[in-house]
């Protein structure tokens, strides 16, 4: 039988943005996440603010969450998640878990908006000793303190005076298997280094870099203010290793354009790791059958190239990070193009 | 092959003792440390936290300024490099690094964050000079040349008119002409003493002369301009002769002021408002252009050269007057004019400004060769037997950097002694 529900997967702002326009344009939408919450890894990372509006990040979800709780024409599911699919474009049975009962949905269109994971630092080739120093930490551990205007280091508890950043953890690496550009990394770890600034004004921060990807705005809203008014050490030259010494951190690399090596201690190192598809996103692909690049993430850009939100299966979109890094302005232009045509979609089979 | 120069930063401890032997001296720089161990923030906004160095902090090594960097192409620097120097440990206020900028503007000209050495240096340099630092003592000896004498060759005063005697044509002394004139002519410090700008300011004398021009020079009245002082750090010298010279000026009636030197160009057009001072200041060449009807029928000796101009900095980047000289060494009969490949807004600085002029010698023990050589080297790359030149500064500047630089068939001219020639004839 044939539908004219939408089915979204995945509540993070992508999924939610996609629900919100599938019913704007007056279709129906089930939103389905796996969570208990909506607002996706901004909400459970605990993100502080918004690259690059400076949005207050908890504020902004529960915007996006409470134009799709309310919204009579989306429904949404908690702790639900697809078992299982058959059928094709305009007549989709879905088999969801949701809450612990099996349930079965008959949808005419789907959009995959499943997201990513922050890149796993142990697996990094170079040794940063993640797991090894309290000190090191991650660009979304950094993000919690932030939040909870509590930067501290984690080994004793006392405000850091040197916080380095090392950039491209987990991207732009053969060895590792992600060859991309994570894309949204240099932004958040300049707005982070701000913030640093302002919780700790006394701290000195350093961020070291192979290229600052600062696109678009970013480079005049974020970049620009870092370094001339908030004081940021931008250094080209990528860190090689965190070492210990005393009770601080050494780190060593080259120091490019003096063309010197650089031995460094720190009080804390923030390592900016990348994107990689999310475990929702790899499986959501085998379940529904879509093609995965070679990263893992969803295959998009359909035969033309210009179709972002196409994925290998007609009937079948996808936005946000689950086809590739992606930062909120980009998730979320893409889950308006998706609810579009995932609307068009059911039109043309209706019709 | 040629030899690869490579200039590390020098740390030149003055006296430095390793295993009981004394390895004072410059030489001492093999013993610098190579690995940083510290970065120094601080030394970053020790700079940009002096008023008008501000734009310091704001490098990210984007490197475009240090191709057009002059004192990069004869040893290792670049306003980019000085940023990190700063950050990796060095006080600016008291390195080398701070005398050798010459504010020739031609990283500003490229710079996308405005990052503006010629507010930068004059500014740092004073804060040194204010905190006692070491400051080159030849440069030194100017600013107290310019304090005592009134100029920075350190020549009497009243000599200041000397020149007059011999320039062939009565030049009337304002204060004697007692009446008001069109042009005040502003003569400067080294036509007015250098012999070889002295051959320009007489050359001068005699075209206005042969134009009818109404003009008269101030003669024993006439002070420095100190420009030059400013930018190498002295602004209460600058400012000491600013109020001389604006009095000056003011106490006698003139419609427009003409400067030999592009130094005292910027120094009265772009500083002396910010002390009151706001009349029609123009460089001679750029006042000669408007003459060039006039001035065409009276070249009639050709001058059978093949010359090439140096656009000095401060006419040309500073002031944005490229054209005015060119057009008068067209107007001469048997000139060929030929480029060089840096010219106009990318001309190469000859080194003496930003006091660069009284430096030498302390700006050669950090950079391989004086920037007026590679110029007169690149001059006489073009085939050209004439440099033609449009600052008091260079003549001289020049006319050592062809000897040294093995290039004597190259003669350095004034373009007022070359229209002087034209006019007379050989002498």
């Amino acid at each position: 039988m044939t539908s004219n529900k939408v089915l979204v997967i995945g509540g993070g702002p992508a999924g939610l943005e996609a629900a919100r326009s599938v019913a704007e344009l007056g279709g129906e939408a089930i939103l389905i996440e796996k969570r208990e919450r909506l607002g996706g890894t901004p909400d459970r990372e605990n993100y502080a603010k918004l690259t690059h509006h400076w949005r207050d990040a908890s504020e902004a979800m529960a915007e996006l969450a409470s134009a799709v709780t309310s919204n009579a024409n989306v429904q949404v599911k908690y702790q639900a998640e697809v078992k299982r699919m058959s059928g094709s474009a305009g007549n989709f049975e879905v088999q969801i878990e949701a809450g612990g009962a099996a349930e079965s949905l008959n949808v005419g269109a789907v959009i995959v908006a499943t997201g990513f994971q922050h890149f796993d630092p142990g697996r990094a080739t170079q040794y940063y000793n993640y797991y090894s120093f309290p000190d090191v930490i991650t660009l979304t551990d950094l993000e919690k303190m932030l939040k909870e205007h509590n930067v501290v280091r984690p080994s004793n508890g006392e405000a850091p005076k040197k916080i380095a950043f090392i950039q491209c953890v987990g991207s732009r690496d053969r060895q590792i298997g992600n060859e991309y550009c994570s894309k949204v990394c240099c932004g958040i770890a300049s707005k982070q280094a701000i913030e640093l600034r302002e919780q700790l004004p006394d701290s000195k921060v350093f961020i070291f870099y192979i290229d600052m990807r600062m696109y678009g705005y970013w480079e005049n809203e974020i970049y620009w203010p870092a370094q001339e008014k908030y004081k940021v050490n931008y250094i080209k030259g990528v860190i090689s290793e965190v070492l210990r010494k005393g009770d601080q951190l050494l780190i060593r690399g080259e120091d490019t354009t003096m063309s010197r090596p650089m031995e460094v201690t720190m009080d804390m190192v923030v390592l900016s790791v990348g994107m990689e598809p999310s475990a929702g996103t790899r499986a959501v692909a085998q379940l529904l059958g879509i093609q995965q690049n070679k990263y893992g993430f969803i295959e998009a850009g359909g035969t033309s190239g210009l179709d972002p939100v196409a994925t290998s299966v007609p009937g079948i979109f996808v936005a946000g990070a689950a086809s590739g890094p992606s930062d909120l302005d980009d998730s979320i232009s893409e889950a308006g193009l998706a609810a579009a045509r995932a609307v068009a979609s059911v039109r043309k089979v209706m019709a | 092959m040629a030899v690869k120069y490579e200039k590390v930063k020098a740390v030149e401890k003055e006296h430095a003792v390793v295993d009981g032997v004394d390895v004072s001296g410059h030489w001492n720089r093999m013993f610098e440390q190579r690995v940083i161990f510290e970065y120094t923030p601080e030394l970053i906004e020790k700079v940009a936290s002096i008023p008008n160095a501000e734009s310091f902090a704001n490098c990210y090594q984007c490197a475009k300024c240090v191709a057009v960097c002059p004192v990069d192409v004869v040893g290792n620097y670049g306003p980019r490099k000085l940023y990190r120097y700063a950050q990796t440990g060095t006080d600016l206020t008291e390195a080398p690094e701070l005398w050798l900028c010459t504010t020739c503007a031609n990283c500003l000209r490229v710079c996308p964050k405005e990052v503006n050495m010629v507010k930068i240096m004059p500014a740092a340099r004073e804060q040194a000079i204010l905190d006692g630092k070491f400051v080159p003592p030849e440069l030194q000896q100017a600013f107290e040349n310019t304090a005592k004498s009134g100029n920075p060759l350190g020549q009497p005063q009243r000599k200041r008119d000397a020149w007059i005697q011999n320039a062939g044509v009565p030049i009337p002394i304002i204060k004697d002409l007692g009446r008001p004139v069109d042009v005040l002519w502003y003569v400067g410090s080294y036509p007015s003493y250098h012999p070889r700008g002295i051959d320009a300011a007489s050359a001068a004398a005699r075209i206005f002369t042969a134009l009818g021009i109404d003009f008269a020079v101030l003669g024993k009245e006439e002070k420095d301009d100190a420009d030059s002082q400013r930018l190498a750090g002295e602004k209460g010298l600058f400012e000491m002769m600013a109020e001389h010279n604006i009095a000056t000026f003011n106490s006698y009636e003139w419609k427009e002021l003409v400067v030999t030197g592009p130094h005292e160009l910027n120094a009265f057009k772009n500083v002396y408002p910010k002390y009151g001072f706001e009349r029609p200041v123009l460089h001679y060449t750029t006042f000669l252009a408007r003459y060039l009807d006039q001035l065409k029928p009276l070249l009639k000796h050709e001058v059978n050269v093949k010359v090439t101009y140096h656009d000095p900095c401060y006419l040309g980047r500073h002031n944005g007057e490229y054209e005015a000289p060119r057009k008068l060494l067209e107007a001469i009969p048997g000139v060929e004019l030929v480029e060089m490949s840096r010219n106009r807004e990318n001309g190469y600085c000859c080194g003496g400004g930003g006091g660069g002029m009284w430096m030498d010698s302390f700006t050669a023990k950090h950079t391989k060769m004086r920037l007026s050589e590679k110029r007169a080297m690149e001059a006489a790359s073009t085939g050209a037997n004439v440099l033609a030149v449009a600052c008091p500064f260079e003549v001289s500047r020049f006319e050592d950097a062809v000897k040294s630089t093995g290039n004597e068939h190259v003669t350095v001219n004034d373009i007022l002694e070359l229209l002087d020639r034209s006019m007379r004839g050989e002498q």
